[in-house]
């Protein structure tokens, strides 16, 4: 498993450097950096055995054309978004002794899925105005997707950002982007178990002495395959037959073990 | 070894899964009960979404009750009459149970009504059979013969209108308490993820005063009919049916009652009723303190729509 794993990462890089020599010859914009990067899977299959994934992002800091060599020290920030649901926080209180739901607040569109990788504590990379105006923090995307008029919407966005971190869907890894070079750097990004499918989002921002340089975004897709797709699929397109299939498999199973066990 | 769940969205180790399948059977086969209502509260426990767990239950349910309803049938232990009238009833309920189902969900009250139905439910049965062994093992202790015979006596219930004759339970009864009973069951185990059989077998005993001899038939054939149509009910509104899930819990419970019913010879009627009155009793108590203890966490999170499975 972890020969087949170098050997990805093996390939990966190759396709890689085949993809640095192609963009190195094309003509640049007029900033003086500019980004490369690359997902290591850019399509995540999940499988009968799947149980969460490591996946890179690896990525270079170009000079652009006419202008000097690229000199470090740059940070770099990786902002990991899956796909957006309708989700709600509760809150529950003691009415007469039982303890219910009273409060809700509704937040859509919210991430599934919201992992900040850096390579430098944030607040060392740059200031807390830059990091909410590109959307850096999990906070924030609360704040923008709560539903207008809702009360207490800066409680219960940073409760939700808290259980959300509990289940390891949010996070920030402050140590997660490593530099190999001066201006090649490598992210990791844990993904867990129970991950929603859809198209991910990965934007890099590249920050020098606290100034956002230049940013990137790339994607990868996570995607049931295989019989846990077909299984899926029939249940969202055929959910008649579907259910019609599950009821047979019950009445069959039960069958069979009336019949074996002669009961 | 894990096994991803499709419709869950999560991994799950498949001995666990099969294992407490197996461990449910065991206790259902035991005690001549589907199992569901301890079935649900576990996968519930153990993470799966609240949603999933309730309609993959319902598949498992029906594999549960199919081979002891066969072998009732093949007995003759089963009025087909009052199985008909109690299952396009109880399809009404199962319609009502589902659309309540969404409603709560969306107003995030689900689980404080199934904590509720469940306190309710099972405790008021887990109190009636618990008092109903206690006094019979004492007689038998005492000594008295206990003859097992229902006053044949018709309550008020069997002279309203609507009076049918059901031959095989050797009844003429109105067929209004039967339908009543039917919608009530069939709205009850599609909001909860129970087949309802601990609750319709009193019910056809005491008020309809169903003979001994076809009630668990009826009753099992009752269960396979419901639960079926509550699967696909579920499977076309809710999407929340987890085949993999089902059919793991079913493997496990299939095997699993036939142990607990080898089990169950060398245990005496009313000894078996206390125990599982105990087991009713306890599910019932885990509830009641749920709702009553300082949650661990007071806030939670849930996704609306028809995705929604949390």
């Amino acid at each position: 498993m972890k020969g087949v794993a170098q050997g990805l990462i093996g390939a990966t890089l190759a396709v890689l450097l085949v993809s640095l020599a192609v963009l190195l010859a094309a003509v640049g914009n007029s900033r003086a950096e500019d980004l490369v990067s690359v997902v290591s899977n850019p399509n995540i299959a999940i499988t009968s055995s799947f149980n969460g994934e490591t996946l890179s992002i690896f990525g270079n800091v170009e000079p652009d054309d006419g202008a000097a060599a690229a000199k470090g020290p740059y940070d770099v920030i990786i902002v990991v978004t899956g796909p957006s649901v309708d989700r709600v926080a509760r809150l529950k209180t003691n009415n007469l002794g039982l303890w219910m739901n009273t409060e809700q607040v509704e937040f859509n569109p919210f991430p599934t899925y919201f992992q900040v990788l850096a390579s430098n504590p944030l607040d060392k990379i740059t200031d807390q105005a830059t990091l909410e105006a590109n959307r850096i923090l999990p906070e924030v995307q609360a704040r923008i997707s709560a539903v207008p008029q809702s009360l207490h919407v800066e409680r219960f966005g940073s409760e939700l950002v808290r259980l959300m971190t509990a289940r390891g869907f949010f996070g920030i890894n402050e140590l997660a982007v490593r530099f190999l070079s001066p201006t090649a750097y490598a992210g990791q990004l844990t993904l867990p178990g129970d991950i929603s499918n859809g198209l991910f989002i990965t934007q890099t921002y590249l920050f020098k002495d606290g100034k956002l340089l230049a940013k990137r975004g790339d994607s990868f897709a996570v995607n049931k395959t295989g019989f846990e797709r077909f299984l899926f699929t029939s249940s969202r397109e055929y959910p008649l037959f579907y259910g019609i299939t599950c009821v047979a498999l019950a009445l069959g199973t039960g069958w069979l073990g009336g019949v074996i066990f002669r009961r | 070894m894990q096994i991803y769940l499709p419709i869950a969205a999560l991994s799950m180790n498949l001995f666990f899964l099969v294992g407490i399948g197996a461990a449910v059977g065991f206790l259902s086969g035991l005690f001549g009960v589907g199992g569901g209502f301890l079935l649900t509260p576990l996968l519930i426990f153990s993470g799966v979404p609240s949603s999933v767990a309730v309609s993959s239950v319902t598949g498992q349910v029906v594999a549960a009750s199919t081979s002891g309803a066969l072998s009732y049938w093949r007995r003759g232990g089963i009025d087909f009459h009052l199985v008909m009238y109690l299952v396009l009833s109880s399809l009404i309920g199962v319609f009502a149970g589902v659309g309540t189902f969404s409603a709560l969900r969306a107003a995030g009250q689900l689980d404080l009504v199934i904590s509720l139905g469940y306190l309710i439910f099972l405790g008021a049965v887990g109190s009636l059979m618990m008092n109903e062994a206690i006094r019979a093992l004492l007689k038998r202790r005492a000594g008295i013969v206990v003859r097992e015979r229902l006053p044949s006596q018709h309550t008020w219930m069997h002279g309203l209108p609507l009076r049918i004759r059901f031959k095989k339970s050797k009844l003429y009864i109105s067929v209004l308490p039967v339908l009543a009973i039917g919608v009530g069951i069939g709205f009850v185990g599609a909001l909860l993820g129970i087949g309802g059989g601990f609750i319709l077998v009193p019910a056809l005993v005491y008020l309809l005063r169903v003979p001994g001899n076809v009630v668990v038939g009826t009753t099992l054939l009752q269960v396979v009919a419901m639960m079926a149509a509550t699967t696909i009910l579920q499977a076309v509104q809710s999407q929340s049916v987890d085949i993999l899930l089902a059919f793991c819990l079913m493997v496990g419970g299939t095997i699993g009652a036939q142990f607990g019913a080898s089990a169950g010879q060398y245990l005496r009627g009313d000894q078996l009723r206390f125990l599982l009155a105990a087991l009713v009793l306890a599910v019932a108590i885990r509830f009641g303190v749920s709702l009553v203890l300082p949650p661990t966490d007071p806030f939670s999170m849930a996704i609306l729509g028809p995705g929604g499975l949390l």
